[in-house]
């Protein structure tokens, strides 16, 4: 057998009554041999018998109902479900947010599209078949009389008779951009087209040559000069065809 | 395992993170409170708990460095307070009661919170040396030194200065 001294694991071991033989034995010898030694190692068995026998009582104490799982369990899910909720009132604002966004920014494009008053002041007339017109004369002098008297004396009228239109007469509309004037023209077969036009407005938003539809309504828009311009008619095969011809013939 | 099995696994390691809590607190309100939060934690991170992993060290752990946190916490505080060096005197009636009654006790209450829970967990609970390095997150071998240090110093105040550490803690 070994004469070193045990490992301090074997002598806490050993006062722990953890250590199974032979090494207790080994422990019990090196003790034998060293009293200083052994008096200290008595000592703590003692105090820890003594830990063991005191420190048994406190366990008699009844837990608190605050601390019993089952209890905290259900804390914990109140918690978490009141965590869900908040969380999502959070997402109904930020969607409610989002919709709001989304709805005001479609009522701001109504203004944004452009020659979109072409297109309601077409509506408001060319469907009565230009009843409400202030003027109303097929004399195309007349006419460009008119308009270069009130909207600009560069605009040139377009000369559709080549294209089977005849004007019908003309008609103002203030618009934010400045005074707007709409020509009228028909084929006498119950085609109405219109020609509109006005000043760029006061950040000259000029437009880029284009055409788009909305609400059975075809508009074609371009600018020259310093107005804007919009060709509008009926979205349909006979609309399409005039509204080409003249916007070969006005631009 | 079922939540109903969780609860009462959880349940009766109460008693003894009850003790482990005020033999640690000192401070009967502040043992509850650790109890309840770590059983909070408990059930919070029941999941991550490893399945060889003894349930008792796994919740003395978590109880540890609860109590751990709430001290760096609350020394951080006076600091900040400027009241450093004026450490409070815990409030501990019923383990008055009981230090006042044997020297071993009395010299036990005296020890630093790290001693303390060594001696309990290794004497007391009966946990393994490994267990222990496993709460501590240090080397067997440190909890070995340290555990020695621990009863020399539950000794050295429980002989002779049997009197003085009683007369101390009931002011």
């Amino acid at each position: 057998m070994t004469t070193s001294p045990p490992s301090e694991h074997d002598i806490h071991a050993y006062v722990d009554g953890h250590l199974d033989e032979p090494r207790r034995s080994h422990v019990e010898r090196y003790l034998a041999r060293d009293a200083e030694r052994a008096e200290e190692v008595q000592a703590w068995r003692q105090g820890a018998q003594q830990l063991r026998a005191l420190l048994a009582g406190d366990l008699a104490s009844t837990a608190a109902p605050a601390m019993d799982p089952a209890v905290i369990r259900g804390r914990l899910r109140e918690r978490r479900v009141r965590r869900v909720a908040i969380a999502a009132g959070f997402v109904l604002c930020l969607s409610l947010g989002a919709m709001g966004g989304w709805m005001a920014r479609g009522m701001g494009k109504g203004a944004m599209e452009p020659m979109a008053d072409a297109m309601q002041a077409y509506r408001l007339l060319a469907v009565d078949h230009g009843l409400g017109l202030d003027i109303s004369t097929p004399n195309e002098n007349d006419l460009r009389a008119w308009l270069s008297g009130r909207v600009g004396a560069d605009v040139r009228l377009p000369d559709l008779a080549d294209a089977g239109f005849r004007p019908m007469g003309g008609r103002l509309f203030a618009t934010d951009q400045g005074p707007a004037a709409m020509v009228l023209y028909d084929d006498g077969n119950g085609h109405t087209v219109s020609f509109y036009v006005r000043p760029p407005g006061a950040a000259r938003h000029l437009l880029p040559r284009g055409e788009r539809e909305d609400g059975g309504l075809l508009a074609n828009y371009w600018s020259s000069g310093d107005h804007n311009f919009a060709v509008v008619a009926l979205a349909d095969a006979a609309g399409r065809a005039a509204a080409q011809k003249i916007i070969s013939k006005a631009i | 395992m079922s939540d109903p099995h969780i609860d009462d696994a959880l349940r009766t390691m109460l008693p003894r993170l009850r003790r482990f809590a005020l033999w640690l607190a000192r401070d009967a309100h502040a043992a509850d409170d650790l109890v309840q939060s770590t059983m909070e934690r408990a059930l919070a991170k029941w999941n991550s708990r490893r399945d060889d992993e003894s349930l008792r060290a796994w919740l003395f752990a978590i109880l540890y460095r609860l109590f751990l946190d709430g001290k760096r916490r609350a020394s951080r505080y006076a600091l900040l307070l400027g009241a450093l060096g004026r450490e409070e005197e815990p409030t501990w009636p019923s383990a008055e009661r009981v230090a006042e009654a044997h020297s071993t006790l009395a010299a036990f209450a005296a020890l630093p919170d790290e001693q303390r829970s060594l001696l309990l967990w290794v004497t007391v609970e009966g946990l393994s040396y490994q267990e222990v390095a496993g709460i501590l997150g240090v080397p067997i071998g440190t909890v070995m030194s340290r555990l020695s240090r621990a009863r020399r110093a539950l000794r050295a105040l429980g002989d002779g200065t049997t009197e003085t550490p009683a007369l101390r803690l009931l002011k």
